[in-house]
């Protein structure tokens, strides 16, 4: 096979490779984007501390609000609020800095971690 | 007594002649010791499976690992019927016995008030079943899933059949011990119980019996006659296949992994798995790499 395509090959393994670990990475991060309270699950979003931040600002303490299942969840505002907007930080910086570090791997063997022989 | 004491994870772990279920079901329960910090933990098994864990693990080991074990005698008939392909990649492939035949039973058989039933392989890498506990719904399962390969898509895994229910995967279930939930497994019971008229009504491919089609049909019918009427759990199914490989585990919540490529089979790309739980469907692949994570979790 003549040197060109070899490495046209290694750069379409590459770039599947890289895909597949970003979709991986955003995943990963959903799952932490979860938080679960009196038996409701939420997903922490920009729109939900948003809206939290509001209800605090108009004086709510105790409200309830639709959980991913639809479901009326009652929480005291603010301790939620508290919650979930560290969590949002805590989890975007992570992410932040694992997106970082794979759009820099320029390897299959970068993007995984390991050395060069695979260890 | 405090509600922690009472929520507790269940496994059932009956070997095979080549497949080792009761050590993945002590490797597992260790990861669920260090990253969901649950000490309660049962696993189903047989005297065989038992002695072969105790010869090979040692008695101190599966001690340390799981805090009630369940033993049952096998229906021997049930096992040499239910007869399973099962693939270690796609070069090689073993029909073997499947036993699943008691994990209708898990109601019964769980000393918990809340429970998470989970495969032996289903490997948990996250404390993200954690928001199950204390949940307003007491029965939960997922129907949905993800491909770790994420351009590979299998059709077929969706429904029963092409014009059927959708299928609910008992990889993972979350159940309380409530009314509604006795008569759920009541009802699963009846399924396999009468597999020929179920198979007849809802179409299910082939003559294996799997717990995902019993669970869907019964889901089908408690939710009164209605698809996906059953809620999922607040975590993603993440699943591997029998065609993929584990290159290595580099610690207690990381694979190395061969993804084999959608449309080149054999061929495969590499992944690292970080973090997340994860359905491992090629049994050997687990077996190689067990004594690295043993390693990590002891």
């Amino acid at each position: 096979m003549s040197t060109r395509l070899n490495k046209a090959l290694e750069f379409a393994n590459y770039r599947t490779t890289l895909n597949n670990q970003q979709a991986q990475l955003k995943a990963k991060i959903q799952s932490l984007l979860s938080y679960s309270i009196n038996g409701g699950t939420f997903t922490i979003d920009v729109t939900l501390i948003t809206f939290c931040k509001q209800l605090i600002d108009e004086g709510q303490q105790s409200v309830v609000l639709l959980d991913i299942y639809n479901n009326p969840i009652k929480v005291d505002i603010e301790p939620f609020y508290e919650e979930i907007r560290s969590r949002y930080f805590e989890v975007t910086n992570e992410y932040y800095a694992e997106y970082e570090k794979l759009r820099k791997a320029r390897k299959v063997h970068k993007i995984l971690g390991l050395d060069e022989k695979g260890e | 007594m405090k509600k922690e004491n009472n929520r507790g994870f269940l496994m059932f772990a009956h070997n095979n002649s080549e497949i080792d279920y009761f050590k993945l079901a002590v490797i597992n329960s260790l990861l669920i010791q260090k990253h969901l910090k649950i000490k309660n933990i049962t696993v189903v098994t047989d005297p065989h499976s038992l002695k072969h864990g105790e010869k090979t693990l040692g008695k101190k080991l599966i001690k340390k690992a799981i805090n009630n074990i369940i033993v049952i005698e096998k229906d021997k008939k049930f096992k040499q019927s239910n007869l399973r392909l099962y693939k270690d990649t796609s070069h090689s492939a073993k029909t073997l016995p499947f036993y699943n035949v008691n994990r209708c039973d898990a109601y019964d058989i769980s000393p918990y008030d809340e429970t998470i039933l989970i495969d032996a392989d289903y490997l948990i890498f996250s404390d993200t079943l954690n928001h199950c506990w204390d949940h307003n719904n007491e029965l939960m399962m997922n129907w949905k899933y993800q491909d770790i390969m994420y351009e590979r898509k299998d059709p077929t895994l969706k429904r029963l059949h092409d014009m059927g229910i959708t299928m609910y995967w008992a990889t993972v279930v979350y159940f309380r011990k409530t009314q509604y939930v006795k008569d759920f497994f009541n009802c699963v019971k009846h399924v396999r119980n009468n597999q020929q008229y179920y198979r007849d009504i809802y179409k299910w491919p082939g003559t294996l019996y799997r717990n995902d089609y019993s669970f869907s049909i019964a889901a089908h019918m408690m939710s009164g006659f209605i698809d996906k009427g059953i809620p999922q759990l607040p975590t993603t199914l993440y699943k591997s296949f029998d065609t993929d490989d584990i290159h290595k585990a580099v610690d207690d919540k990381t694979l190395i992994m061969f993804l084999e490529k959608p449309k080149a089979p054999g061929d495969f790309m590499m992944t690292k798995w970080d973090s997340m739980d994860l359905h491992v469907m090629n049994k050997w692949a687990i077996n190689r790499a067990s004594e690295e994570l043993l390693e990590y979790v002891k």
